[in-house]
């Protein structure tokens, strides 16, 4: 089946943004897909490239990272809500007149047409944390 | 894009405690822009939503102004909760939307059932 994730869970605050990461996993080990992770919400801050959680701590970037990689995954942030908490390219940070980008590699802001063409098309749309 | 799959977009949040009541209403109207027309089920303290407010005291840009734009947009019947409105004390005649048509539900659960897919905010 395929699958999209819609995260509003802000990392290392709910628990819902490791959850969803957890659950990504277990589909791609299975047999199902998964079409898009549409980050919104608070889920938004899951794409700032400056998380720096403590060593002994999970990671939730990194891994959303290497499972992007791994697998060509679609991770998305909703660039509405990005802006107004403070994720941005380089891009629209320059065009915005901020002074840094800071969206992780591996990521793409895009609109919340990117949602409803997801739900249009998944076979099942999970939602993690809100 | 023809519309494939019935969606339910569930409001669940006080209109300016949490974004997620903002953002819910403007991902309902993106879905619609993009010809993917939810319903729309305002329960627990979603129902909140519905009533008039007064936001400019705490600084805030009026969320019915996005409630009232949902029928333009082709969203032109809001569903609501029976009890998640006797729950706070509400009844159905203190709530009005312009343009939208109102229907409130004793069983949400029965109605939450037969989408195909349902956006949780």
């Amino acid at each position: 089946m395929k699958f999209t994730l819609v995260v509003y869970g802000a990392p290392h605050a709910s628990e819902g943004a490791a959850t969803a990461l957890r659950f990504a996993r277990a589909l791609l080990q299975s047999d199902h897909g998964i079409y898009r992770v549409f980050f919104y919400g608070d889920g938004v801050h899951g794409g700032s490239a400056l998380s720096a959680p403590p060593q002994d701590e999970q990671n939730l970037l990194g891994q959303w990272q290497e499972l992007q990689s791994a697998h060509d995954l679609d991770l998305t942030i909703c660039i509405a809500a990005a802006q107004r908490r403070g994720v941005l390219s380089s891009s629209e940070a320059s065009r915005l007149e901020k002074p840094a980008g800071n969206l992780a590699d591996g990521f793409e802001l895009a609109g919340l047409g990117q949602l409803a063409e997801a739900a249009a098309v998944s076979d099942r749309l999970v939602t993690f944390g809100g | 894009m023809p519309q494939s799959k019935s969606i339910l977009a569930l409001c669940r949040h006080a209109p300016y405690g949490n974004a997620l009541a903002r953002e819910g209403l403007e991902a309902v109207l993106a879905c619609a822009a993009m010809d993917q027309i939810p319903e729309v089920l305002f329960i627990n303290d979603g129902v909140f939503q519905l009533l008039e407010q007064n936001p400019e005291a705490i600084g805030e840009k009026n969320l019915r102004r996005n409630l009232q734009a949902l029928p333009m947009f082709g969203v032109e019947t809001l569903h609501i909760c029976k009890k998640s409105l006797e729950d706070r004390g509400l009844t159905p005649d203190q709530i009005t939307v312009a343009g939208a048509e109102l229907k409130f539900l004793d069983n949400p659960g029965a109605f939450i059932a037969n989408f195909d897919q349902v956006l949780s905010f």
